[in-house]
């Protein structure tokens, strides 16, 4: 099918499900104003029940544990999948030289970009902790706080270059951050089976409202979620940066 | 006003949708998916949105308040991050397709192309 049939097709679907859209966006409810049952039960009883301020990340970590259980290996696939489909044919060598375009003058790194991620990447890494680990009491959580570590990792790579960022992050210790970060979530839930409970049951002491270390199970979740998210985007990132560097290897080309 | 929120989600879908039956490349194709679960972003943002309510985090305000609905915030942002780690995924295909295929245009790319190589 050419790229022209294919957009009669879609035009023609379009203006089959058009019509219906619009009869359906108007008789939806009214923005803003409609019933939220489960949202408000859910805000009436995480506070009660759980003793955390965030509902959200109750939501994620408790009334829905096993659901962000599921999205952890969703992850760890999509990120096993992208080391296995790069790295089968490229190997495990990280010391290959940059790849460059021809015919373009290579600029040494300006000390400016240096000296500002030098200052930026700890302080940056520090305030995905602090959102990671505040995440039960106010705005944040794993899934924020590991994105902002592993943009923090990211940094120093534009401020040190290749090599440095290599060797002060090897791939390895991300790989098992990734997969420790998931075993963690599970064993979470395999904790409460030993202790007699369904999976995934909150039985740890749950602490008190407003403070940080409140939540019980639910921050070993978090941890386990950081861990897995700041050490699988850093994974991707390195994997799609190995793909820039030179083919060395005799059997490609 | 009332509908807008709506139109903005079916508009959004309309475009990533339109964007990847034109598509001539694959990077293209896998932004205009980005564009696509963008739409469902918003749908259910919109759905759990109440006038006049905050957050749905009890820190600074009395449990108790209203409050926008967590649910589908919760729901949002697994969306996200599988949304991400997906497209990376994705572009790794893509990657190894152009190493092998040397192109990413799909109607160069058919099944029955008999120029391909090995």
């Amino acid at each position: 099918m050419n790229a022209r049939a294919r957009l009669l097709m879609f035009l023609f679907a379009w203006a089959a499900l058009g019509p219906a859209v619009v009869v359906l966006i108007l008789h939806l409810p009214r923005f803003g104003a409609h019933a939220l049952p489960y949202g408000d039960l859910i805000n009436d009883s995480a506070p009660r029940e759980r003793h955390v301020t965030n509902a959200v990340s109750a939501v994620n970590f408790d009334y829905r544990g096993i659901d962000t259980l599921g999205e952890e290996f969703m992850l760890l696939c999509a990120v096993t999948g992208v080391v296995v489909l790069l790295r089968s044919k490229r190997g495990e060598r990280v010391d290959a030289p940059a790849g460059r375009v021809e015919a373009r003058s290579l600029r040494p790194r300006s000390d400016a970009v240096s000296g500002v991620t030098r200052v930026l990447a700890p302080v940056t890494a520090l305030f995905g902790l602090t959102v990671a680990l505040h995440g039960m009491t106010t705005p944040g959580g794993g899934f924020q706080g590991g994105v902002i570590v592993a943009s923090a990792i990211l940094m120093v790579f534009l401020g040190e270059g290749y090599r440095s960022w290599r060797k002060s992050a090897p791939s390895i210790a991300f790989d098992a951050a990734e997969g420790a970060g998931a075993v963690l979530y599970a064993l979470c839930g395999f904790a409460s089976l030993l202790a007699g409970l369904p999976f995934l049951t909150n039985f740890l002491p749950l602490g008190t409202l407003r403070d940080v270390f409140s939540g019980g199970l639910m921050l070993i979740e978090n941890a386990g979620v950081t861990l897995a998210v700041a050490g699988g985007f850093t994974v991707l990132f390195g994997e799609f940066l190995e793909e820039t560097r030179v083919e060395t290897r005799d059997d490609e080309s | 006003m009332n509908a807008l929120p709506w139109a903005v989600s079916a508009g959004l879908l309309a475009i990533g949708l339109y964007g990847m039956v034109t598509s001539r490349h694959f990077v293209h194709l896998i932004g205009c998916l980005s564009v696509v679960q963008a739409s469902t972003y918003v749908l259910l943002l919109a759905a759990g949105f109440r006038w006049n309510a905050i957050a749905p985090i009890f820190y600074s305000f009395a449990p108790g308040t209203p409050a926008v609905d967590p649910v589908v915030q919760a729901l949002v942002l697994t969306d996200i991050v599988v949304g991400a780690t997906v497209t990376a995924l994705l572009l790794a295909l893509v990657l190894e397709l152009h190493k092998r295929r040397g192109t990413l245009d799909p109607d160069q790319l058919r099944p029955l192309n008999r120029d391909r190589k090995g």
